[in-house]
């Protein structure tokens, strides 16, 4: 079935979307503007900043959304977004390889290359790969998504994000009962460390993991009978230098990108961060952010154990002072984002009117702000970037979070 | 927020959070056995991609137009059965 996208109608569409355009422009030198004043406190903030941007544009321009890649799996059967993020995947672990065997080449010898996010694998990534997989399927969107929804407009998302808060206060307030119970006991897996795999075992055990996982999905949809439908844009013409350039920036701006070139793009700038500084993820600075709203209103949590060098978004979240290296990614990711979504005319505010979603966005991102503290990571950090720096938590993780979501799908039909 | 004419089902998920603009407009065309012409009204984006998959497994045709401001309207028919 292909039918042709009609263009825009009437005048209300055709006006606001220039509008939108002038204020993305604004946002942008406001963000170059800001990128002056970081290097002020540190050179490196600047490319962290555009990288983060640049992460958060390619979210909102691919709908690259982690809990619908998992989700939708259960929900319609479908795996668009998954694929991507397989793909993305397979992408960074390439980067990343080339980039801890310059950090350390000699794997056996017991070293781990620093920043890679190699986690603890025991009963913490299960229970926090399961609380946070339910979690974001009830709440609409993991971390980044809501991140980036909240670029959006969605006010749904900035529910969530209150949630996700909340959830990160509490698990830094558990986190030491967590520590002496079972993450103190839990050992670090690193496939090049493992059984002589060395780098080149490790990678080829990864991408024939990952490409494992997209036959699964492939067959996962012919079994229930999806077929993905293709919506043809109409013949624009495009013979002259103008209407060139106006046609590839439409194709950048305007248009949704596929999940697969959404992936691939990730996966780069996840490098192009790895060799900057430290892999992708989110949770560290909001958990700098939730530290600081907790000691502010006189709960401040206690001492936490073993963070130090437990690594991932973890060892993030002690930096003090507001321009850090998390900041610069995460906010950068919301600013990238919105962006997008100007240019794209596709920012405006979105509330709810069943009052029972204010509810799930909150209770959802409460249960997988908790989790992601206890799996140190979100879907970015504990998944996107774990698998890629060869660990075998990432895996685990992804299991428990296909687990959790299966739940969640089950919630979300009750809710409806 | 469901309206129905003799010919013509009009789904309003404007605002909802994801995934019910899909799962919403995955039941209408579920239950919807005739050949009654249904409407969607979304500012979902991501609905545009999710729904015509949805649509084109369980035997409709679609069409997607802009109706406002990072709005759109989905229009949705059962195919007529080819031989």
């Amino acid at each position: 079935m292909e039918v042709a996208l009609p263009e825009a109608r009437g005048r209300a569409v055709r006006q606001s979307i220039p509008r939108q355009s002038v204020i993305a422009v604004a946002a942008l030198v406001i963000a170059i503007g800001l990128a002056v004043v970081m290097s002020r406190t540190e050179a490196i903030l600047v490319p962290l900043w555009f990288l983060g941007m640049g992460a958060g544009f390619a979210l909102q321009r691919s709908r690259f959304c982690f809990a619908s890649a998992f989700r939708d799996l259960f929900l319609f059967g479908e795996s668009r977004v998954m694929k991507g993020v397989l793909v993305g995947i397979g992408v960074t672990t390439l980067g990343f390889a080339i980039i801890m065997y310059n950090k350390v080449p000699f794997p056996a010898f017991g070293a781990l290359p620093d920043e890679a996010h190699i986690l603890p694998v025991g009963l913490s990534t299960v229970i926090g790969g399961l609380l946070f997989g339910f979690g974001m399927v009830l709440a609409g969107g993991c971390v980044s998504g809501s991140l980036y929804r909240m670029a959006e407009g969605y006010i749904g998302s900035w529910v969530s994000m209150g949630g996700i808060l909340i959830g990160l206060g509490l698990i830094s307030q558990t986190w030491n009962g967590w520590w002496n119970i079972f993450v103190s006991y839990e050992p670090k897996i690193w496939l090049p460390a493992t059984l002589n795999l060395g780098y080149g075992g490790g990678v080829a055990l990864t991408l024939v993991a990952l490409l494992a996982a997209f036959l699964f999905v492939l067959w996962w949809e012919s079994r229930s009978g999806m077929a993905v439908a293709r919506v043809v844009e109409p013949e624009v013409p495009d013979s002259t230098f103008a209407e060139k350039v106006r046609a590839v920036w439409r194709r950048i701006f305007v248009h949704g990108w596929s999940a697969i070139a959404g992936g691939a793009v990730l996966g780069f700038i996840n490098v192009l961060m790895y060799m900057t500084h430290m892999p992708w993820g989110v949770t560290g600075e909001l958990t700098r952010w939730s530290n600081a709203l907790m000691s502010s209103a006189g709960f401040a949590p206690p001492t936490l154990l073993g963070l130090s060098d437990v690594g991932g978004c973890a060892a993030r979240a002690a930096e003090s002072g507001l321009f850090t290296h998390t900041f610069a990614v995460t906010v950068g990711l919301l600013v990238g984002a919105w962006v997008g979504a100007l240019f794209a005319g596709e920012f405006k505010p979105r509330f709810p009117r069943n009052a029972r979603r204010y509810v799930q966005s909150l209770g959802g991102g409460i249960v997988m702000g908790y989790g992601s503290g206890l799996a140190i990571g979100c879907t970015i950090g504990a998944f996107f970037s774990s698998i890629p720096s060869l660990s075998i938590s990432g895996w685990l993780f992804a299991v428990a979070l296909a687990g959790g979501a299966f739940v969640g799908t089950k919630a979300l039909r009750l809710l409806s | 927020m469901e309206t129905k004419t003799s010919s013509n089902i009009r789904v309003d998920v404007r605002g909802e959070i994801c995934p019910y603009p899909m799962m919403i407009a995955e039941a209408t065309m579920k239950r919807t056995k005739g050949n009654e012409m249904i409407e969607v009204l979304t500012d979902h984006a991501p609905a545009l991609s999710t729904i015509p998959t949805q649509a084109r497994k369980l035997g409709f045709a679609y069409k997607i137009e802009p109706s406002g401001s990072a709005e759109w309207r989905i229009l949705l028919w059962r195919e007529p059965k080819s031989s």
